[in-house]
């Protein structure tokens, strides 16, 4: 069979080239009016635009899903009753719970719940799926480690008071019209 | 016989013996009518209202459970007016229900769920708060009921009357008051009472032991045999990170219909102990020391091999374990051969018994090694096997099982073990009778692998693996094999379909039986050997 060939024209050089070229030297100027800018304030003691991190940190919105952590009830307490649906909900399957027994009046809890945060994604279907408003995706990010062992976050950890994930819950109350 | 009759359900013609009841044909036949109180094995109660159907003729919906099939009847499950009254009955049953899915141990296998979610209307007109009643009532050893979460379908009433023939439950008081509970200072303590929270549609009777233990939706259930009597009920084991949570019965007409009993279903601790014997030993420098499988296997079959031949295989006996499989023993019966044995025997605990369901005999296979013809005599040969042992003439034990500790007087059994001059051990347990032992191989329990038993009435039924063993570990029946082959310098395999080739060729009352065809409810044993 024979092989049908069609040229191409390609549009000719010149005026891309010219673009490019126009575009560079716009961009340089407007990294130099900053840097300059950014310098002449740090230098006369004023505001700079640089987050200083870790020294200075940026509040993330509360739309941000960070690592997913427990809630912690005002009574020191978890909220979760080990129902087991964000395990189930999980797609990485790094949610691990065994429940307890109390003879509290919600009489199940938590006795194991650990979060292997070098599988978790982040996708907060386990949010999602929580009855009770137990575990919500937090602002932390900061979860690096020296050890595979580090990355596994038990109960102790992951527990978070009620009042600093107020944000996240009003968010999610509205986001889901609860 | 029966006459069988025919009748359509929505259009779909079906035939069915006279007098059946209308539910059953149709759900026999693959037509999902919700129902709760209906149960094949319990009287009509007619109760939960569910199951209600429109026949063509009637002036009223009825309930299809306690309506029986007659010539011509035509029936229709899908219309509006069969829709709405399931809504109806659901939205009744829901209004005092209470919301406490995430901590209930029924949820994802709770018939209220499952029925409200595909035929309730997910809206409830009530304003009035829900009914408060007793939560976590302890009413029996093993039980605990929820009467909040009760539908009072009556089933578990209706067990405790019929089947395990004890009546401790009922329902007092009338209408919105109805309240199930146990008769005045009673407890729910009957040999079946689990039982109750099987058929207990919804969570209002839960078993204290797997109260709170895991989320039913991560079980895997594997279709099985109860190891603890000789009854054989069949059961389903259900597994979550290699380890047995529950065992529950499965339905078997011929064998245990859908019932077992307490005692064999909270009798899988056993398998996930922690105490279990883990690794081979070997008797080093007048201890037990652990070695690889390998060196232990070596060590049993030059052991045994220099016994043979020093002392002759008849001064050799065997002690059968009832508790091991079909294949296991057979293959042991063809090790004990090439080894010469002669003397052999089993020894098998005996316990309460009842009319039903348990038996006197506590393990799940003695049938089968009799069947097999590995033992013989009124007591499986134990006293002979004893008293060669204290006459000297017997110089060599191999002991499958610690049933013989239980079974012999244990001063005799000492005084045995110590004269012994070859004494290997096959055990789930390190007991302090075996610390002579030359050689100690740990044994594989019900769970840990495929094979069949034979039950007190000669069913044979299959066992399916559930939990994987360590790596590099060696079935009881690859331990038969690898000695055979270290002695008798064969070749052979524990392949199943072979061994099972060979018990048909070998022994009559199981020729007409393969492994493949033994289904999941088992088969029964040739006449001529029953």
């Amino acid at each position: 069979m024979a092989v049908r060939v069609i040229t191409v024209a390609r549009p000719a050089p010149g005026l891309a080239r010219r673009k490019l070229w126009t575009s560079l030297f716009v961009g340089l100027a407007v990294v130099t009016a900053h840097f300059l800018r950014n310098l002449l304030k740090f230098a006369s003691g004023g505001q700079d635009f640089t987050i200083h991190y870790p020294e200075q940190r940026l509040l993330q919105p509360p739309a941000l899903r960070g690592m997913p952590v427990l809630v912690q009830m005002e009574n020191g307490k978890e909220r979760c009753v080990a129902c087991g649906l964000c395990e189930w909900a999980c797609p990485t399957n790094c949610i691990t719970i065994f429940p307890g027994e109390t003879a509290n009046e919600v009489e199940r809890y938590p006795e194991v719940f650990d979060i292997d945060m070098s599988r978790c994604m982040f996708c907060g279907l386990c949010e999602e799926a929580c009855p009770e408003e137990a575990i919500v995706m937090s602002r932390q990010v900061e979860i690096a480690c020296y050890s595979r062992a580090g990355s596994m976050w038990h109960k102790a950890d992951l527990l978070v008071p009620q009042a600093q994930l107020k944000t996240r819950i009003d968010y999610l109350r509205h986001g889901y019209d609860r | 016989m029966a006459k069988t009759v025919s009748i359509q359900v929505d259009g779909r013609p079906l035939t069915a013996p006279e007098s059946a009841s209308l539910l059953q044909v149709m759900l026999d036949a693959g037509i999902d009518i919700p129902h709760y109180c209906y149960h094949p094995k319990l009287s009509i109660d007619g109760s939960c209202r569910l199951c209600q159907v429109r026949i063509e003729g009637m002036p009223k919906l009825q309930i299809s459970c306690n309506v029986q099939v007659r010539e011509g009847m035509t029936v229709y499950t899908q219309e509006p007016g069969v829709a709405a009254a399931r809504r109806g009955a659901l939205e009744l049953l829901l209004i005092n229900h209470p919301l406490d899915c995430p901590i209930c141990d029924k949820a994802g296998e709770c018939w209220l769920q499952n029925y409200a979610m595909r035929y309730g209307s997910r809206f409830a007109s009530t304003l009035d708060p829900r009914r408060k009643e007793g939560k976590r009532l302890d009413i029996g050893e093993r039980m605990l009921l929820d009467q909040e979460r009760c539908i009072l379908c009556r089933r578990c009433v209706r067990f405790c009357r019929e089947i395990s023939k004890t009546g401790e439950l009922t329902v007092f008081n009338l209408g919105d008051r109805s309240q199930l509970d146990i008769y005045n200072g009673g407890r729910l303590d009957n040999d079946y009472s689990i039982c109750t929270a099987d058929i207990c549609p919804v969570g209002a009777l839960e078993s204290k032991d797997f109260h709170h233990k895991v989320r039913v939706w991560f079980l895997q259930e594997t279709r099985s045999v109860c190891p603890s009597c000789a009854n054989g009920c069949n059961i389903a084991i259900s597994e979550y990170h290699n380890r047995i949570w529950r065992l529950v019965p499965r339905r078997n007409d011929a064998v245990n219909d859908t019932w077992m009993c307490d005692w064999g279903r909270l009798s899988y601790g056993f398998v996930n102990s922690e105490d279990r014997l883990r690794a081979p030993m070997v008797a080093r420098g007048g201890a037990l020391a652990q070695v690889e499988w390998d060196d232990a296997l070596a060590a049993a079959a030059g052991a045994l091999g220099r016994f043979k031949n020093s002392h002759g295989g008849k001064a050799l006996g065997a002690l059968i374990s009832p508790h091991l499989t079909n294949e296991e023993n057979f293959r042991f019966g063809q090790l004990l051969r090439a080894l010469g044995v002669e003397r052999t025997a089993m020894a098998v605990r005996r316990g309460k018994a009842d009319q039903f369901l348990i038996k006197a005999e506590k393990a799940a296979n003695a049938r089968g090694v009799r069947e097999l013809g590995l033992v013989t005599g009124e007591d499986d040969g134990l006293e002979q096997l004893l008293k060669a042992a204290e006459e000297g003439s017997l110089k060599g034990l191999y002991l499958c099982g610690d049933d013989i500790v239980e079974v012999a007087e244990r001063p005799r059994l000492a005084k045995i073990l110590e004269r012994i001059e070859l004494l290997i051990v096959q055990n789930l347990w390190l007991r302090p009778e075996f610390a002579r032992a030359a050689v100690l191989l740990p044994s594989t329990t019900f769970a840990e692998k495929d094979g069949t038993f034979t039950n007190y009435a000669g069913r044979v039924q299959r066992i399916s693996k559930v939990i994987a063993p360590p790596a590099d570990w060696a079935s009881d029946g690859e331990i038969f094999t690898r000695l055979m082959n270290g002695i008798a310098a064969t070749h052979e395999r524990f392949d199943l379909a072979a061994i099972w080739r060979s018990i048909a060729r070998e022994r009559p009352p199981f020729n007409q039986l393969s492994f493949d065809r033994i289904g999941e409810t088992g088969e029964p044993l040739a006449e001529a050997g029953a």
